[in-house]
Parts: C-alpha cells; sequence; structure tokens
C-alpha cells in the first residue's frame, strides 16, 4: 500500500501530446478510478504510473520515493491488463507464482500466497488448469490473482472487465469492491464506463484529450459537475443540456429556453441580459406536472423498462430531452408532455461550459 | 460520382478508356476459353451432379502429380527390385530385394569400410554429419537472428531483407560464389595472406570441406527460418512482455520462460523442416566440394545420382533402392513436420 503522487506529468508522442501536466495525489488505500472517452489518455496515464511508458517531463513519486524514471520492475506495483496477459503456456498456479519465483521467494513461501490468493479468488479448483481451459471471468480472477500474490505497493486495472459480458461484468465488478474493502490496497483503475467508475471509486479522476477535467467523490461528479464535459459523462442516461439566453438575473434568474420563458429563483450572480448559457438537467430530475409544467414537449419515444421508463420528447427550439419516470409511464409516442425542472437540481453553464453557481 | 459525359472530362476519358481497353483485351483470352468450356462443363454436371463437380475441378492437379510425382515414385520402387542395366522395366528381370540387402550388407553400420557398398554408407554418416551441425547451427543463428531483428533497432527492415536475401538464390548460384571465395586464389585466402597468414585448402582438408559446406548451406537457408521464427516473434502478444516487466523478470528469464516456450511450436517447425532440408541437400555441396576431398562431402543424394548417372555402369536399381531408404527417412520426417504444424494450431 502506497501513495501515489503525479506532479506535472506530460507525455506526448512524437509531436502529439497525450497527457498534459497531470496533477494527481491518490492517497494510501484509495481507489481511484480513471475515467473518460477513448483517446483520453487515460490508459497512458495508467502506464505512466506503472513505468511501461516514460513521462516527456514532470515526475511521479510513490511513497514519497520518485519513482520517474524507475523501470516498471522495480516499482512495486501490479497491473491487471485489459487482456489479461496471462501466460498461455503455464497453468493457473505457474501464472500466479512467476513473479514470486522472480522475487526469490522459497518454495514453501510461493505456494502458500497462492493458495491463499486462490482461496480468496476461489480458483483452488483450477490452479491446475491452463489459461486456455478457463472462462473469461475466471480468466480475469487469475490475472487479479497475479497481482494479489505479490502484495504489490499499488494494483493498476487497466479496463479489466471490458472483455466480460455484461451479467459477468456486474459480478465482477462486485467483487471487486469487495477485494478492495478486505485488501485496502491502493487501486488505480481505468475504464470508459461511468457506471463502474460511479460504483467502484472513493475518487473519480474525469480527463478529457489528456487534461484532467475534475477530480471527486462519485457523488460530488454527480452533483457538482465543474463543466458540460463532466456532467454530460457522468450519469446515465446523460444530462439534458439545453440552450437558453439570460433575460435578467436579479434574484430570480430569467431565461428563454427555446420558445418558452422560464423564472429560476437564484442569488443574484449578475449574468448579463443576453448572454448564452446551457442549462443542465439530468433526466430523473424532470418532473412531468401537466399543471405547473415549465415547457411542453412531445414524445418521440419510449422505453419501457419494467421498473423504470426513459421517455425521449420534443419541445420547439430545444434538442431531444430525456425524461426518467419510476415504474411504468403511461406515456405514448405523440403524446403531449409537461415537463418542470425539479427545484435544486439545475445546472447553468456559460459559454464555455464551465458551471456556475446552482440557481 | 454524377454520371459525366467523357467529352467534359476528355483526359480522364481518355486514361480510363486506355486501361479498359488493355484490360479488355488482356483477359479476353480467358473470356473466350471460359465460354468455350462452359457448355461441356454443364454436359458433366447434369451427367454428374453438382456434388461430383469438386471431383472434375481436382482432376488437373491430380493428372498434374500422377504424371509427376506419384508415377515416378512408382517407376523408382519398380527400378529398387529389379536388376540389370536397362531402361525400361519390361527389360528388367524381378531381384526383389536383392538391391536393398545388398545396400544394407554391412559388417559394422558404423564403419562404411566394412559395408559392401561403401559409398552409400559413407554419403548416409557424412548426411548424418551434415544435418547435425546444420541443423543445430542453423536452428542456433536463426533463432539470434530473429531475436535481434525482433527488437528495435535502427536499420531493421534492411537487415530483414539482407539476411533473406540468400534464400532468393539459387543453390548453384551461392556454391559457385563461396567455391570463388574459398578456393585457392579466392577471396578469403588473398585476405589472409594480405594479412600475413598462409594459403589454406579449404577443399583439401576434409574438416574444413565439411565445415564450408555446412556453413553455406546455414547462410543460404537461414533467411527462411529467420522469417518464420520472426513471424512467431511477433505473433507473441506484446502485453505478455509487459506483464513480465511488472512481474519484475530478468531479460534472460523472459527468453527462457516465455520467449522460447511461446516460440516452440515455431522452432519445431523449423528443426524439422531443416531436417528434411538437410536430407535432400545434394547441389550446393556437389557444386560446392564436389563431394570431396575424396568421398569426406559425399551426400546421399550425390551418392543416388552417381550410382544412377555418372558411374561408368549406371546402376539404377541400386540407385533406386537408395532412394526408396531415403523416400521412407523424408517421409517419416514429413510426417513429423505435420504432426508439429498441428500441434502449433491447437
Amino acid at each position: 500500500m502506497a501513495e501515489l503522487k503525479l506532479a506535472g506529468a506530460r507525455k506526448s508522442f512524437g509531436t502529439i501530446d497525450v497527457l498534459h501536466d497531470i496533477d494527481l495525489v491518490v492517497k494510501d488505500g484509495e481507489f481511484v478510478v480513471f475515467v473518460g472517452p477513448s483517446g483520453c489518455g487515460k490508459s497512458t496515464l495508467l502506464r505512466v504510473i506503472a513505468g511501461l511508458e516514460n513521462v516527456t517531463s514532470g515526475e511521479v513519486h510513490i511513497d514519497g520515493e520518485r519513482v520517474t524514471h524507475l523501470p516498471a520492475s522495480e516499482r512495486g506495483l501490479a497491473m491487471v491488463f485489459q487482456s489479461y496477459a496471462l501466460y498461455p503456456h503455464m497453468s493457473v498456479r505457474k501464472n500466479m507464482a512467476f513473479a514470486l519465483e522472480n522475487m526469490g521467494l522459497k518454495p514453501a513461501a510461493i505456494e502458500e500466497r497462492v493458495e491463499r490468493a486462490a482461496a480468496m479468488l476461489r480458483l483452488t479448483d483450477y490452479l491446475d488448469r491452463k489459461p486456455k481451459a478457463l472462462s473469461g471471468g475466471q480468466r480475469q480472477r487469475v490475472a487479479i490473482g497475479r497481482a494479489i500474490v505479490r502484495d504489490p505497493k499499488i494494483f493498476l486495472f487497466d479496463e479489466p472487465l471490458s472483455n466480460l459480458d455484461a451479467e459477468l461484468r456486474v459480478a465482477t465488478r462486485k467483487e471487486l469492491a469487495a477485494l478492495h474493502a478486505k485488501l485496502g490496497g491502493t487501486m488505480i483503475y481505468v475504464t470508459h464506463d461511468q457506471v463502474e467508475a460511479m460504483t467502484l471509486a472513493d475518487r473519480i479522476v474525469v480527463l478529457k484529450s489528456g487534461r484532467i477535467e475534475q477530480i471527486g467523490t462519485p457523488l460530488e461528479l454527480y452533483n457538482h459537475p465543474s463543466n458540460t464535459f463532466v456532467a454530460g459523462f457522468i450519469g446515465s442516461p446523460r444530462m439534458n443540456f439545453l440552450p437558453a439566453v439570460v433575460i435578467s438575473d436579479d434574484g430570480m434568474l430569467r431565461l428563454t429556453v427555446g420558445e418558452r420563458e422560464v423564472a429560476l429563483p437564484r442569488a443574484a450572480s449578475g449574468l448579463a441580459a443576453g448572454a448564452a448559457v446551457t442549462i443542465g438537467i439530468r433526466p430523473e430530475h424532470i418532473d412531468v406536472a401537466p399543471d405547473t409544467g415549465m415547457l411542453t414537449a412531445t414524445v418521440d419515444l419510449v422505453e419501457r423498462l419494467g421498473g423504470e421508463t426513459f421517455i425521449y420528447a420534443s419541445a420547439p427550439g430545444l434538442p431531444q430531452i430525456t425524461l426518467r419516470q419510476d415504474g411504468q409511464s403511461q406515456f405514448y409516442r405523440g403524446d403531449a408532455v409537461a415537463i418542470r425542472f425539479a427545484a435544486g437540481h439545475l445546472h447553468i453553464f456559460d459559454a464555455t461550459g464551465a458551471s456556475l453557481a446552482r440557481p | 460520382m454524377p454520371d459525366i459525359p467523357s467529352a467534359i472530362r476528355p483526359e480522364r476519358g481518355i486514361a480510363i478508356g486506355a486501361f479498359s481497353r488493355l484490360g479488355q483485351s488482356a483477359v479476353l483470352p480467358v473470356g473466350v476459353a471460359l465460354r468455350l468450356l462452359d457448355p461441356p462443363m454443364r454436359w458433366i454436371q447434369r451427367m454428374i451432379g453438382a456434388r461430383q463437380m469438386a471431383y472434375v475441378f481436382l482432376l488437373p492437379n491430380f493428372v498434374f502429380f500422377g504424371l509427376f510425382v506419384f508415377l515416378p515414385i512408382g517407376i523408382n520402387i519398380v527400378f529398387s527390385v529389379t536388376g540389370g542395366t536397362a531402361l525400361f522395366p519390361s527389360q528388367r528381370p524381378y531381384v526383389g530385394g536383392d538391391q536393398f540387402a545388398y545396400l544394407f550388407d554391412c559388417g559394422s553400420y558404423l564403419d562404411p569400410a566394412s559395408c559392401r557398398e561403401d559409398h552409400f554408407w559413407r554419403g548416409v554418416a557424412n548426411t548424418a554429419k551434415f544435418i547435425v551441425f546444420q541443423v543445430t547451427a542453423m536452428v542456433l543463428i536463426s533463432l539470434v537472428t530473429a531475436l535481434v531483428l525482433n527488437m528495435k533497432i535502427r536499420g531493421r527492415g534492411f537487415f530483414r531483407a539482407v539476411y533473406f536475401f540468400p534464400v532468393l538464390l539459387s543453390p548453384v548460384v551461392v556454391a559457385l560464389i563461396w567455391k570463388w571465395i574459398l578456393q585457392r586464389d579466392g577471396l578469403l585466402n588473398a585476405a589472409i595472406t594480405t594479412l600475413g597468414g598462409q594459403k589454406i585448402l579449404f577443399f583439401v582438408d576434409p574438416s574444413w570441406a565439411m565445415f564450408w559446406a555446412v556453413f553455406v548451406s546455414v547462410w543460404a537457408h537461414m533467411g527462411f527460418y529467420t522469417l518464420i521464427l520472426l513471424a512467431g516473434l511477433q505473433a507473441i502478444p506484446a502485453d505478455l512482455y509487459e506483464a513480465a516487466e511488472m512481474d519484475a523478470t530478468p531479460r534472460w528469464r523472459v527468453l527462457i520462460r516465455i520467449t522460447l516456450p511461446l516460440l516452440w511450436p515455431n522452432m519445431i517447425v523449423v528443426i524439422v523442416l531443416a531436417l528434411i532440408k538437410g536430407a535432400q541437400t545434394f547441389d550446393e555441396v556437389f557444386v560446392l566440394t564436389g563431394g570431396g576431398p575424396g568421398t569426406a562431402t559425399l551426400m546421399v543424394v550425390q551418392y543416388i545420382y552417381e550410382t544412377a548417372f555418372s558411374s561408368q555402369v549406371q546402376n539404377f536399381g541400386l540407385a533406386a533402392a537408395a532412394s526408396v531408404v531415403l523416400g521412407v527417412v523424408l517421409f517419416v520426417l514429413t510426417l513429423l513436420q505435420f504432426a508439429a504444424a498441428r500441434r502449433k494450431e491447437v
């Protein structure tokens, strides 16, 4: 277990800058998830931490020790790869023992560690099988076991669930959370799946184009996204973004949203009349309000999932709006629906996409 | 693209037209042949049914193989059990296994001098010695070369090409090049004398002659085996090496515990192919040393060639019997190769 610190870490491949001045501290025992779309640099950042890529500039510290130029083999970290990277010619036992043999441990100590990890991961019956004789989920557990036996300073996970089917992914996600609770190690996890990030992380680091957009706990990011990118990335279905123009902002924020005028109570913050802003509202924070609706929209599509319903509706001059309703809604395509934004859940973003004080 | 009349885009129209005409004229004979073949093929299909048509399409190859592979094998077997000097099988008296008995009539198989047909056994011994050294050197050098060429080194593409070029040369050309280098007044001796040394008669000393026979063979063919091993190395996923790095694996242990075991199926293929090629060795060594000095580099295939075609009494029967023996050995090696290839697929 250890603390990780990145200071001004930059990574370029030729003329292409992949990471820009990353400053980050991962505390001892923390589970941090790097999340972002494909190509945002999250895997590169993990590889920089692992030592599989060198930083172009900046520094990497583990437990206060500068490891910027130490090779991966000397950093004492363990990594679970997206492809699992199990040695195909070795049995599960050999796969798990390999790193311990490199460390020069005695056979009895190796056997003891392997057996303990195998028992923890329910792999005892498969120790003498080769990886090709295992299911995807079992291979995944072997890859985790290979990391556990080493008792590393930090566990690194590079999209470890992406090769599993949906059901197994949920099950393994829960196992990983339980494992972290049990081992208490520092874990850094890369994913593009925001549900994985929300369910596993103590803190989430949202990345975009090689830059950190926001760092925070899952609910901080959900409730207080710092910009439209984070707001759109965290939460499923994604937040609705509606363009609006400020009419006045003097204790009551008045906006033109589509073809309607909307008034929102809020402390004056001096937005200039005529300023273009974006309203952000999550699907679960839009209520159907026949009598007090702010906007009237026409239902385009209804997705009925049994326990909840998603309604996709259009209003004049606005992009399609997504509503989430508990239970089984009785709306159908073509119906008019009067909607109201739940007070206290509205987000306002300025023209650059940065979040403004909540109304 | 909108349909623009060619008159509006004359240059393009001309280019397309010219290529089109060229292409049309090139495929014209094929088109004519297919049109001519169409009615009889349809008639055959009506007669035998669509399922049997596969055999009709395979027939030309069957005929080709039959005439140029299986028929000669059959004739060879007939020759091996018949005697005399006549060329036509009908004029050759049946002698059963006499030729084989003659070939295998030895006091000790480890001492060619104790055999009635000592040249055959000298060829066997030389070929065996050649195979041991050549296959060992070939596999090791190809492996090291492949490992180096798989690294991120400057000029990697250039070196990959350079090592493969000798494979493209005719064996006779290879042997002649090296003969010019190694002969008494060749390049190598010129270099040795320039450095103050004495000329070495490479083709007079039996050990040197065998050494150079092996060396030239390895030089000429290692590019091919390097390519097979390089393909195997590149098929090993990069993330296994990254996992090994994360596991703090020393480089020598990565080679021994990861690279070589994963390359083993390719190594087997290389070993078996080199064995087969080694057992068939003839042209390079024959042109380079002529089998000499004496019989120091006489190989089995050279023995067969000389027994059948270049001795005063052309003993086709004995040569055919030796060919059958060699054929059996090659057949066993080929089975090994198939087994290795199948294992690789698994």
